[in-house]
């Protein structure tokens, strides 16, 4: 079969690949803490179907090579900041810098997410939006009316008889070594892995812990008009990969139709 | 004669499939991270009966794109950064690294990306910049510089895929600061181009079933000689 047929087909799929990753970046556009990827390709191997010779004394011919398509080489995510947004709820959080809230999951590993959305559960535990418990546990008493989250993750309470301010535990705050290598879980949550290294735990604002930000919620770091620009590259990219594959199929058709 | 022509068709649509294959493989990486886009040119050198192809590996800088990526490294210029493979080193300029578990700067096949001094290792950085001429500065402490070597013979490139070139039959010096600018954030694209690419197609297209044309009428000629003036 005709090689270049082949390798028009691995630059269609790859450019399929980058629609897929764009749409999943588009489609995440208003996810709370959603952090955006970029697809990178790369070239795949070489063959030689000519070595180095000279040619007409002394001029000498490198060699030819003929590449073989494309591959997918990874898809990166771009941890860069989401813009705050304003939602005056006491229990949303937004981080303002580095860090992820740990989260309990119930097979009793910790997951790590961006999304401060937090709610409480039947007992007055500070959970996710799915009733995951945050790490370490904060139980608000139920008497309380109002509650207070400091930048560097202060949980307290007002209410009670005396109506005094009382501290009732601290948010902490989980890093990675690279951070780009946490695998997505889905539901806004990350994971661990061998890349990421193991997560370091500290408070917020201390030892280059991002700060919290109470009643604001961080956006999505999906740049609309970026992912359109990309996706128009994408299309056009693969309708010329389309037509290379009809220009190898003519020329095949051609030399075919030699022999009657 | 007609058969010695017959054969220097049959060379002309081989060379113009090769053309296609290798402008089919430059458009497969349109998009691929610092893709150089192979050139295919056929020349006439004396005392040679028919038309030598030459292959070249066409250098010009590509569009850098903002990715916003503290580990993505786009390339300003001429020069390549250096990646340690089980091969031996290499030069790239698809510049999308990592750090791995170690700490380590590596690329997206886990090669060690080199500094002037041998890899760099930054265990949990926090904030990692690169500057124009390559200093990498992890949390405020310079932990390497990026080694930049430039190519005097670009014919001695080899592409290897992966984005990676080989020296062979040459060397790589360290390049000049001007002919390796480094821009953190960023990633340079490929150079092909689209529109190029489809008009080289077309001209392909063209000449190849020129060829075939030509083809069919030696061999009509071929066959009135075989067929009636061999006739007796």
């Amino acid at each position: 079969m005709d090689p270049g047929l082949r390798t028009s087909a691995s630059g269609m799929i790859a450019q399929q690949k980058m629609v897929d990753v764009i749409a999943n970046n588009l489609a995440n556009v208003n996810t709370t803490g959603f952090k955006r990827s970029r697809a990178s390709f790369e070239d795949v191997l070489y063959e030689t179907v000519q070595g180095p010779h000279t040619a007409g004394g002394d001029n000498i011919v490198g060699p030819m090579q003929i590449g073989h398509g494309v591959r997918l080489a990874a898809v990166n995510r771009i941890d860069g900041q989401g813009g705050p947004q304003v939602t005056n709820r006491p229990l949303d959080l937004a981080i303002n810098g580095e860090g992820y809230f740990q989260v309990q999951m119930p097979d009793g590993s910790t997951a790590y997410t961006r999304d401060g959305s937090f709610t409480l559960s039947a007992t007055g535990q500070l959970v996710t939006n799915d009733g995951n418990a945050l790490v370490p546990n904060i139980v608000i008493p139920p008497d309380s009316t109002a509650i207070t989250i400091g930048p560097d993750g202060t949980v307290s309470v007002t209410g009670g008889k005396t109506a005094q301010t009382v501290e009732v535990g601290k948010i902490e705050l989980a890093r990675f070594a690279n951070s780009t290598g946490l695998i997505n879980l889905g539901g806004n949550l990350f994971g661990e892995t061998i890349a990421s290294g193991d997560a370091t735990v500290g408070q917020p604002e201390v030892d280059g812990f991002g700060s919290l930000l109470q009643g604001n919620l961080e956006s999505s770091n999906v740049e609309v008009v970026q992912e359109m620009t990309d996706m128009i590259a994408a299309q056009r990219a693969y309708e010329i990969n389309s037509r290379a594959i009809s220009a190898s199929e003519d020329m095949a058709k051609s030399i075919n139709d030699l022999v009657q | 004669m007609t058969l010695p022509a017959i054969v220097n068709t049959a060379r002309t649509l081989s060379y113009y499939s090769t053309l296609q294959d290798i402008t089919a493989n430059n458009l497969a990486n349109a998009s691929s991270d610092g893709y150089k886009a192979d050139l295919v040119t056929a020349h006439l050198t004396a005392g040679e009966q028919y038309p030598e192809v030459f292959q070249s590996i066409n250098l010009t800088q590509a569009d850098l794109r903002d990715t916003g990526r503290p580990l993505d490294v786009g390339l300003q210029g001429s020069g390549f950064t250096v990646v340690q493979t089980p091969d031996g080193e290499r030069l790239t300029r698809g510049g999308s690294f990592a750090l791995n578990q170690a700490g380590m700067l590596v690329d997206g096949q886990g090669n060690a990306v080199l500094g002037v001094a041998g890899p760099m290792v930054m265990p949990n950085a926090r904030k990692i910049t690169i500057d124009p001429d390559g200093t990498v500065t992890a949390d405020g402490t310079v932990v390497g510089k990026l080694k930049l070597e430039n190519v005097a013979d670009p014919s001695t490139l080899r592409k290897e895929g992966n984005g990676q070139f080989s020296v062979t039959g040459g060397a790589s010096t360290p390049a000049a600061p001007a002919d390796a600018m480094v821009h953190q954030g960023t990633i340079e694209g490929s150079n092909v181009s689209a529109l190029l690419g489809s008009v080289d197609m077309i001209m392909i297209q063209r000449a190849y079933a020129a060829s075939v044309d030509a083809l069919k009428a030696m061999d009509g000629v071929l066959d009135t000689i075989s067929g009636e003036i061999g006739r007796v």
